[in-house]
């Protein structure tokens, strides 16, 4: 009788979670009463907030957060504690760092957003004209043309180098991959130099659209190179055995099997590629001859992009470009979301998702 | 050697001697798989089973470092001679492997025909190609109502019977199973059993196994490898089943197959 009166009360449905009131206590005051003496001593004697977050409350928090683990768990209560007070308050100045610049960024930017600002482009614009003529949508379009024409020739590129890294026995591999990693630490303003005295200073082109990509590309290929590498040698040799096993050439083999197990990853190398170059801005001012006007030929003649649109209204310094200067950096930043989300959609990984039910 | 083979010899190894890098792993492999009859390869883990019997398609060579001598003759060719194109010989001899390998990317359909896809055939009457192949595997009634669901959803007995049928549909001449039921539970391990026994009705079979009951219950004949203190794996003993188990000849068959060691 007394089993069946059991099986009809509640059972404990996650007993490492049970807790009892002296413990929930103890640890809500550990957890309120730091922040709570520290924000009042900060407050009464009118100290600096940097102080008295960094000096009386990280401190105390830390004090009363061992003690009271130590009292309750021992020694493994000392150090979960401690790791704990270090990981949140490490991830919390991590999370307000980074999301001051966007709010920085949302905030100036914003006050720039209207149609016209996107729609037009800055022919007759000076620094000092309203800010309700005129725009970046010259460079919006330049930089789309000049980051697509990269992306264009780097991607086919970074993903024959990965392909040659992981599918062929070349013994050429290691240095291959040697110098993409020495690629990768290239100094963007280098490469900019380089195509500037290869090619601008010999006369050999003019400053145009295509120079600024040639520029971006030694910047992007070892980033996609290596995230596709990456994305090849995940795929399970199981997978690659099954296919020569049923009878497939070695190129079948990769289209059919390896390339749609690792087109997710490779969709990611691609992304990674065009987030490491279109914000890249000393490259371009090398290569690139910022114009006011629309031009939508990249092989000649003048070209505004968005990493130059912001540089130049930033030097020039009065109220307006400044202003305008925000708002680019608020498009780049819609810009990467809109090309992330849309690579995602077209080339996300389908297989992943869960099968559909059954009828 | 002798050079007269018997009549029904499908699949003959002569001499085979298998090196990775410096290392001499298989020494001297002489055996014939007569045609439709199932031959077992046993023996304890690292005597090369696995490796010799991936000899046999030429999977081998795919390992770097890998070395072979001697021939393996299919039909009285040799699959490694001059201008045989190893794809050719994988068609012909198919390959179940040790983990189940289905296409995680694909259908269970699509599975199912992406060896004809993969060897660059074209694909007729492709409804009736999957569901004989399903058929023969005995998994067609699992899966007829899913057939356009991804192959990963299949548990792993499922999916392993699966990769048999993506084989079957290849129609090969051969088929070589590197340990397929290792990671399946008993009820799987029958039903690919009873799969083996009716399918090796129309082709000739090679299967590795750790499974000593397996092994007696699936093959007409047995072959023990073994590989001794550092020296290459070799075969011990060769011959029907039923003497390999009963009447070994050599005592450390006796040894093996009676559970003391290995």
């Amino acid at each position: 009788m007394a089993q069946v009166i059991a099986a009809k009360t509640r059972p404990t449905s996650a007993p490492w979670k049970r807790r009892n009131s002296r413990n929930i206590l103890l640890v809500t005051l550990a957890s309120v009463l730091p922040a709570a003496v520290a924000a009042a001593v900060t407050v009464l004697l009118g100290l600096d907030g940097a102080i008295g977050l960094l000096v009386l409350f990280v401190p105390l928090q830390l004090i009363a957060s061992v003690g009271i683990g130590g009292y309750l768990f021992k020694k493994r209560g000392r150090q979960d504690a401690a790791l704990i007070v270090f990981t949140v308050f490490f991830t919390v100045l991590v999370a307000v760092l980074l999301s001051s610049v966007l709010v920085a960024v949302f905030e100036a930017g914003l006050r720039m957003m209207r149609w016209s600002f996107i729609s037009q482009n800055a022919t007759y614009i000076s620094p000092t004209t309203s800010l309700d003529y005129g725009g970046l949508g010259h460079a919006v379009l330049g930089s789309i043309l000049v980051v697509g024409f990269t992306t264009l020739v780097t991607v086919p590129l970074g993903i024959g180098v990965a392909i040659y890294l992981t599918e062929s026995r070349a013994s050429g591999r290691n240095f291959i991959r040697s110098l993409i990693q020495s690629m990768s630490g290239l100094p963007s303003v280098v490469s900019g130099l380089f195509i500037y005295s290869a090619m601008i200073v010999t006369h050999w082109s003019g400053q145009s659209g295509i120079t600024g990509s040639l520029a971006l590309m030694p910047l992007m290929l070892p980033t996609v190179a290596r995230v596709c590498e990456e994305a090849l040698r995940l795929v399970p040799t199981d997978l690659r055995s099954a296919a020569l096993g049923l009878g497939a050439p070695n190129y079948r083999m990769f289209l059919q099997v390896v390339l749609p197990a690792a087109k997710s990853g490779i969709v990611t190398a691609v992304l990674l590629g065009v987030a490491r170059i279109i914000g890249e801005t000393a490259p371009l001012l090398l290569t690139v001859n910022p114009s006011a006007g629309t031009n939508l030929n990249i092989f000649a003649g003048q070209i505004e992009t968005l990493p130059t649109y912001l540089f130049g209204n930033l030097s020039l310094s009065t109220d307006y470009s400044v202003q305008r200067a925000w708002g680019a950096a608020l498009i780049v930043l819609f810009l990467v979301l809109i090309i992330f989300t849309l690579t995602r959609a077209i080339g996300g990984n389908k297989q992943l998702k869960t099968p559909k039910k059954r009828k | 050697m002798t050079q007269l083979i018997t009549p029904q010899a499908h699949l003959r190894s002569e001499d085979i001697n298998v090196w990775f890098g410096e290392r001499h792993v298989l020494s001297d492999v002489n055996l014939t798989f007569p045609e439709n009859q199932v031959t077992a390869l046993i023996g304890p883990s690292g005597c090369g089973k696995s490796t010799f019997i991936r000899t046999l398609n030429r999977m081998h060579e795919l390992i770097p470092g890998a070395g072979l001598s001697g021939a393996v003759l299919l039909d009285g060719q040799d699959i490694y001679g001059d201008g045989v194109n190893p794809v050719d010989v994988r068609i012909k001899i198919g390959m179940v492997f040790q983990k189940p390998n289905p296409f995680p990317t694909m259908s269970i359909k699509e599975n199912i025909l992406s060896g004809l896809k993969l060897s660059g055939r074209k694909v007729t009457n492709a409804d009736e190609l999957v569901e004989t192949s399903l058929r023969r595997a005995s998994i067609w009634n699992e899966v007829k109502d899913r057939l356009n669901e991804p192959a990963i959803s299949l548990s792993g007995g499922q999916q392993q019977r699966l990769c048999i049928a993506r084989s079957l549909a290849m129609e090969p001449q051969v088929l070589l199973m590197d340990e397929p039921c290792s990671a399946l539970d008993p009820g799987s391990t029958r039903r690919i059993e009873e799969t083996i026994e009716e399918i090796s009705e129309s082709m000739t079979i090679v299967i590795v196994t750790h499974n000593m009951q397996q092994a007696q219950r699936v093959s007409q004949q047995t072959a023990f490898f073994l590989a001794e203190d550092g020296n290459p794996g070799t075969v011990v003993e060769f011959g029907a089943t039923e003497d390999v188990f009963n009447r070994p000849i050599d005592p450390r068959t006796n040894d093996y197959v009676n559970g003391h060691f290995g």
